[in-house]
């Protein structure tokens, strides 16, 4: 399925945000995810099912004032 | 001497310095300045992972062990509605509900846009966040900010990173006199002097990141910024003289000068 995910397209096989956050090697690290414009808990990630061409945001805190 | 506690909302802070966790040439110096300040709130910022370095882990592990009320800031957005889809994004990390809003109006100077700073902060009271918004040194500004309902004000010295000093210290002085919640001096910030001067106007606290981490020692540089604060605190608190024209001789006994 085709993602966009952090302004990049990405073939990626994953059917959740859990399973994306996976994919990257993420799971339990302090990551945000937005998808399509809403914020998810991570409580909400398993039951959040990717789809075609769903934009995602994976961030996290750096350094900053 | 009773100790010296402040709040900001409900929390109690002992420290009066708000440290930026920016610009340290390593985690390890990061770490060491950050103990030397005595800093109970650190900011930081929001950006996105970079998905072709995941390993590259994020900030936070270098600061495991240790309690500190996290500020993450809006820095990026240039609009109130980008600022509260950062603080969101903050707040689902499930680490605090504090926002620092910082929305830049001028990629030159980063100063703030104080219109769309004051938007956010309405939104982001709404939503329940404590709201402390970095904007420009004017008073009526900071009022109308309070008003809205930020849990503190945090008024600029001088453009971020610039190290310029309190570009006006007579409008600080106002702010100060007016404010009926915490007002922190954020951003342009650049010697111990400054912060101390900062501190005597009457403010609550500071924040300051580039004057640290950029220091030949920052772990050096944290702790004199901890004493300049103190001083200046206890400065403020004991009253200065007032200034006079003419001298006056410190040692009286005028009548008995020999002669």
């Amino acid at each position: 399925m085709e993602l966009v995910i952090n302004g990049v397209k990405q073939e990626l096989a994953a059917k959740t945000i859990e399973e994306v956050i996976a994919h990257f090697g993420l799971t339990g690290k302090p990551v945000v995810v937005e998808a399509d414009g809403a914020v998810l808990t991570q409580e909400q990630w398993t039951a959040t099912e990717v789809r075609e061409g769903m934009k995602i945001e994976l961030v996290h805190f750096v350094g900053g004032g | 001497m009773k100790p010296d506690v402040w709040h900001i909302g409900n929390h109690e802070l002992t420290s009066r310095f708000f440290i930026g966790t920016g610009l340290f040439p390593s985690p390890y110096v990061q770490r060491e300045a950050i103990e030397a300040s005595g800093a109970e709130v650190l900011t930081f910022a929001i950006r996105r992972i970079n998905l072709e370095a995941t390993e590259d882990d994020s900030i936070l592990q270098h600061l495991q062990g240790k309690s500190y009320q996290y500020l993450p800031n809006t820095s990026g957005a240039s609009t109130a509605e980008e600022a509260v889809r950062i603080a969101r994004l903050a707040r689902a990390s499930g680490l605090s509900d504090w926002i620092k809003v910082e929305i830049s109006a001028n990629d030159r100077t980063l100063l703030p846009d104080p219109i769309e700073t004051l938007k956010a902060t309405e939104i982001l009271v709404k939503e329940g966040f404590t709201v402390l918004p970095y904007t420009s040194d004017d008073p009526v500004i900071c009022k109308r900010l309070e008003e809205a309902g930020a849990a503190a004000v945090m008024p600029g010295a001088a453009p971020i990173g610039t190290g310029l000093g309190i570009l006006n210290p007579y409008n600080l002085g106002l702010i100060v006199e007016e404010a009926k919640v915490p007002i922190i001096v954020d951003a342009g910030l650049g010697s111990v002097s400054d912060v101390t001067q900062a501190m005597e106007l009457g403010v609550a606290g500071v924040l300051m990141n580039t004057p640290v981490a950029k220091a030949k020692d920052p772990a050096g540089m944290a702790r004199a910024m901890r004493l300049g604060i103190e001083a200046g605190r206890l400065a403020y608190l004991s009253g200065r003289i007032s200034k006079k024209r003419y001298a006056s001789a410190s040692s009286g006994y005028e009548e008995f000068k020999l002669k």
